[in-house]
């Protein structure tokens, strides 16, 4: 039986929320990263020892799903593999919409006892239309409503990022470093072996979700390929969709004899689908944190030449060199900005040609920023505007006149308000890495899309601006 | 037609179909292929290539065979029929230096098309996604820089304008110097027809069109091989 959208939305989105087999030697997990749950929460321990100390966290306590005086929602599951069909049974009769087994050792281990304890699961919970998310998996983080499977994660912050993964890790540690950057989840699941709920079932409720407006995926398998590429194709038509394949498969045993069958490599053919379904592919965490920050936070655009800001000659250098080599221009600016520009711009130590080489001519008056700003939204030759932030010469300072900091905010917030071309900026976290990271922080609250390098600003605008590599 | 010519081959226990066979399949399916004739003796050979018209290619249809140039196996450029009648013997005292064991059916007679640029379609059966298509620009640039394009089948005609212009490659096909453009929407329309014939029959587990000559008039197959799945 299909697991309901109605269902599927008790499970991702509850009211109420119970913890099944948390324990001691597990610091209580589960139940404290339950802490900000906006909500009831409950235990279900039968372990006499275990007991005490959940009661002593504040949490009641019951023997049995089905003697919670309340209709549980979703329930998380952390009780030893052979136990794990007795719980989905129990998740089945106590009518909970949902449950996450973060219990492994089934099918993945290629064990004879896990593979018959997985289709044990799937018989019970398959025909009662149970939202089984996992096993073997991390399960559900929503920020918005507190439910989180680490304590780290953020809580009481409405994201806007769903995101899919098939790991735990890489689910987790794009929630924490995503929140590093200013990133928070709508929707989070991680769901493992995903014998009940695969990918494109979180895709299509994800892509419904009026919260979500990008979604990433870490994936390394489909069990139906065919199923997750019509899906992905329709989700892609609705909402940016960034996907992070991991791992190869084992192309080995077949038959092959023609050139095609040779060349098609399991990375090929990931990418290939990526491309075809309107999605862009990253590689890495890192990729995937840029490509969702630019995704978010700067304007589309459908040209490639780009305006730059340097705060020295020699960064202006590189910062075009490295925006040239991920395929965009740094072309000449018109006629008319060259006059406007030489009116007032410092050329000694400095250069308006385009790049411009800045930090003269601003430090001389920062009102000469919000200048180059209207003359670069002006300037018919340029689709979007870079800047180089320097923290190797501005970020102490920074602190210490704070109100330096916050007229440049002021500068690029107007810039951005008042323009249609995308802006970023980079910021190296150049010798004085907390000072830089301070900034950056404080230009994310400010939804300034900022990077930690040149390299990784141009490649995040160009894949979330969907322009080919050079 | 299509479903007694893999009959006939699960009968037979092949999994590789002849280039006869195959040719006969893709073109039912509208896939502009050199029509393709088998004959079992030099007599057959020379009334398939009178009304096929000269000039002719002569090659070797047998089962064993896999790769018909690595046994001497293939006669291209035949002008008339005493060049074919000459072909045909070159062909089977060559072959069974080279091959001696194997079993020939015959060889298939078909005209020479007129070259253009040389491409490469193809279709793969991924474990996950099931039916995959190639396309790519035949010779060193398949074999060597590997400079190919994937799509996941069923495409929309947009997947297939955007697979052409995905290779490196792309430009030759443009039209580089003095070389005249080839028609695109042509070799578009064969990708599209591959995607439906794919759809169609899981059971062509690999197929190759190599070479396929992309002129500005058209595109037509001139070699085809298919492989089954080796199970039904």
């Amino acid at each position: 039986m299909a697991v309901t959208r109605e269902r599927l939305t008790r499970a991702l989105a509850p009211k109420v929320v119970a913890v099944i087999g948390d324990k001691k030697a597990s610091g209580y997990n589960w139940l404290r990263s339950m802490k900000e749950f906006d909500g009831p929460v409950y235990s279900v321990q039968v372990d006499e020892s275990e007991i005490p100390g959940i009661e002593e966290l504040g949490i009641p306590n019951y023997k049995s799903l089905t003697d919670i005086p309340d209709q549980v929602d979703f329930a998380v599951c952390a009780v030893p593999r052979q136990v794990a069909p007795f719980i989905v049974q129990g998740c089945v009769e106590a009518n909970v919409g949902g449950v996450t087994l973060f219990t492994s050792g089934f099918a993945e281990t290629g064990e004879e006892i896990g593979v018959e304890l997985q289709n044990k699961i799937f018989e019970i919970a398959d025909p009662s239309g149970l939202a089984l998310i996992g096993p073997n998996c991390m399960g559900l983080h929503v920020p918005g409503l507190g439910v989180r499977f680490n304590r780290d994660q953020p809580a009481g912050v409405q994201g806007n990022i769903g995101f899919v993964s098939q790991s735990g890790t890489h689910g987790m540690n794009f929630s924490l470093t995503g929140a590093a950057h200013g990133l928070y989840c709508s929707t989070l699941v991680s769901f493992g072996n995903g014998i009940i709920l695969e990918a494109a079932d979180y895709l299509e409720y994800l892509a419904d979700d009026p919260q979500t407006e990008v979604i990433g995926m870490y994936i390394e398998g489909a069990r139906d390929g065919q199923r997750l590429f019509r899906t992905l194709r329709e989700v892609a038509a609705k909402k940016p969709v960034v996907i992070w394949k991991g791992g190869q498969t084992e192309g080995g045993g077949r038959a092959i004899r023609s050139h095609t069958a040779s060349l098609a490599s399991d990375q090929a053919i990931w990418e290939a689908m990526i491309r075809q379904v309107g999605a862009v592919a990253v590689h890495n965490l890192d990729e995937m944190i840029d490509v969702v920050k630019a995704t978010l936070l700067t304007k589309r655009t459908q040209g490639n030449r780009l305006g730059l800001i340097a705060m020295t000659g020699g960064q202006s250098v590189v910062l075009t060199d490295a925006f040239e080599k991920a395929g965009w221009k740094v072309p000449t600016l018109s006629e008319e900005s060259y006059a406007q520009l030489s009116e007032f711009f410092n050329i000694i130590g400095g250069s308006y040609r385009n790049p411009l080489d800045a930090a003269g001519t601003i430090g001389q008056d920062p009102k000469h920023l919000d200048t180059i700003f209207d003359i670069l939204n002006a300037d018919e030759n340029i689709d979007a505007v870079g800047m180089e932030l320097s923290a190797t010469f501005m970020a102490r300072r920074w602190q210490d006149k704070p109100e330096e900091f916050d007229r440049l905010i002021g500068s690029l917030k107007k810039f951005m308000a008042e323009s249609d071309k995308p802006f970023l900026a980079a910021l190296h976290p150049s010798h004085v890495e907390e000072a830089a990271l301070t900034a950056r922080m404080r230009l994310q609250e400010e939804g300034i899309a900022t990077f930690p390098s040149f390299e990784r600003a141009a490649n995040a605008l160009r894949k979330a601006s969907g322009l080919a590599a050079v | 037609m299509t479903a007694d010519v893999i009959a006939a081959a699960r009968a037979e226990q092949r999994t590789l179909l002849s280039e006869v066979e195959a040719k006969g399949l893709l073109a039912e399916a509208g896939v502009s292929v050199t029509e393709t004739r088998l004959a079992a003796s030099a007599d057959e050979a020379a009334s398939h290539a009178g009304e096929l018209g000269y000039p002719v290619a002569l090659k070797v249809v047998s089962d064993a065979i896999t790769h018909k140039t690595d046994v001497g196996g293939v006669e291209l450029g035949i002008a008339d029929e005493s060049g074919l009648r000459a072909a045909w013997d070159a062909i089977h005292e060559r072959v069974s230096a080279a091959a001696p064991n194997a079993d020939l059916q015959g060889l298939s007679v078909q005209p020479m098309a007129e070259p253009g640029a040389e491409v490469i379609l193809g279709v793969t059966q991924d474990q996950q996604f099931g039916p995959v298509l190639m396309f790519g620009l035949g010779g060193v640039f398949v074999e060597v820089l590997k400079d190919v394009a994937f799509r996941i089948v069923p495409l929309e005609p947009r997947d297939a304008s955007e697979m052409i212009r995905e290779i490196q490659g792309f430009p030759i096909l443009e039209g580089v110097r003095g070389q005249p453009a080839a028609n695109l929407e042509a070799i578009e329309s064969m990708l599209m027809q591959l995607s439906e014939f794919a759809e169609a029959n899981p059971e062509v587990a690999e197929l190759d069109l190599n070479p396929v000559f992309a002129r500005p008039d058209g595109a037509v197959a001139v070699d085809a091989r298919i492989l089954l799945t080796s199970s039904d």
